[in-house]
């Protein structure tokens, strides 16, 4: 039987964590699930434990990347095989939880990334959205020459080989990009499928324009010298 | 000659300050390195101007005073950079650290339910 921890980084999502944990368990009985409590200055701590789900706590808040490099380091050291990282928002619809765990179980790949774009085109994007998502494609298919749809995407799920890359080294903020190209040079594969969002039920998209601009620039110059740094 | 005065003063004064801060342990000698030199740096270049002209007819300054600008410049910029090393260095230490004590909690908490006594960690 193969242990499956399902990491939900939350910060301040009191509206939307009771859900995300019902309907996760909903979607995949025999899991653990994990939220780290990023720091959380509302209910999400309390509402967490009223649903009987494991937690850990940061004392302050460390951003993103920190968030899910503490789960992933649960993971390793509690032995679990597969890792789910699902967002405390709700955004993600956890019924695609078991397709997108089915790759990493039969061992066809390290890295499965839930796409909202691979499928229908159900979900609508604005210009600047499209054109990040667009950059990053160009910029991974660069590093790796692979196509990703979907490359911000935090719906993902991997192996105890992702589990141990991560729980090592992952990148701080804005991870999900760099996480993909660090992957690929320490020689996992990594894979999409087609995934629903639904979107953000609680909270405001942690993205404006100077962010997403900071974004591109920061991923990109992370990406530049870290071509540079070789494998340690 | 009163500028040169008031230049040896201040040196020597930047130097007491850093003395006086490693004293009382509010400056630690590793990070101290480079402000002790540029202390020196300043206090010798203020007794001996003459290094000063030389050094600025050396490299083409038409006025010495520009080529103290430019190396206290040049000198604060290194200092910076080295905080910012520093800053760096210390904010990856300090989100190792943070981990390491949210996995321990986690486990007292654990080991503490499994246990059968009563909780104190949790508010």
């Amino acid at each position: 039987m193969m242990k499956i921890l399902v990491i939900v980084p939350a910060y301040n999502e009191e509206r939307t964590i009771r859900e995300v944990i019902r309907s996760v368990r909903a979607a995949l009985p025999p899991t653990d699930i994990l939220v780290v409590n990023d720091g959380s200055t509302d209910a999400t701590g309390a509402i967490v434990r009223e649903e009987g789900a494991l937690i850990l706590e940061h004392p302050y808040n460390m951003g993103i990347g920190a968030t899910m490099q503490t789960g992933f380091l649960y993971a390793l050291k509690n032995g679990y095989h597969v890792a789910v990282q699902i967002d405390g928002d709700g955004q993600h619809n956890p019924e695609s939880l078991p397709s997108l765990i089915e790759p990493i179980i039969k061992g066809k790949t390290n890295l499965v990334i839930g796409s909202r774009y691979l499928s229908d085109g159900g979900f609508k994007s604005t210009l600047l959205r499209k054109l990040g998502i667009k950059f990053f494609t160009n910029l991974i298919w660069i590093f790796t020459s692979q196509r990703v749809t979907d490359p911000t995407s935090g719906f993902r799920s991997m192996d105890r080989k992702g589990i141990a890359l991560f729980a090592d080294e992952y990148p701080s903020d804005y991870p999900e990009v760099e996480a993909l190209i660090l992957a690929h040079k320490r020689g996992l594969r990594f894979q999409e499928i087609p995934t629903r969002m639904r979107h953000r039920q609680g909270g405001v998209t942690s993205i404006g324009f100077l962010s997403a601009i900071y974004y591109m620039v920061k991923v990109t110059l992370s990406i530049s010298i870290g071509f540079f740094r070789g494998s340690r | 000659m009163n500028i040169r005065l008031t230049a040896i003063i201040g040196s020597s004064f930047l130097l007491l300050v850093i003395f006086e801060l490693i004293r009382r342990k509010y400056l630690r000698e590793r990070y101290a390195l480079l402000w002790i030199l540029s202390g020196i740096l300043f206090l010798s270049l203020s007794i001996r101007t003459d290094i000063l002209y030389w050094i600025s007819n050396l490299l083409g300054f038409t006025v010495p005073s520009n080529a103290l600008f430019f190396f206290s410049l040049l000198f604060l910029l290194l200092i910076i950079l080295g905080l910012s090393v520093i800053t760096s260095r210390l904010s990856e230490k300090n989100k190792v650290l943070t981990q390491k004590v949210v996995l321990l909690e986690k486990r007292v908490n654990d080991l503490e339910k499994s246990h059968g006594t009563t909780n104190h960690c949790n508010p």
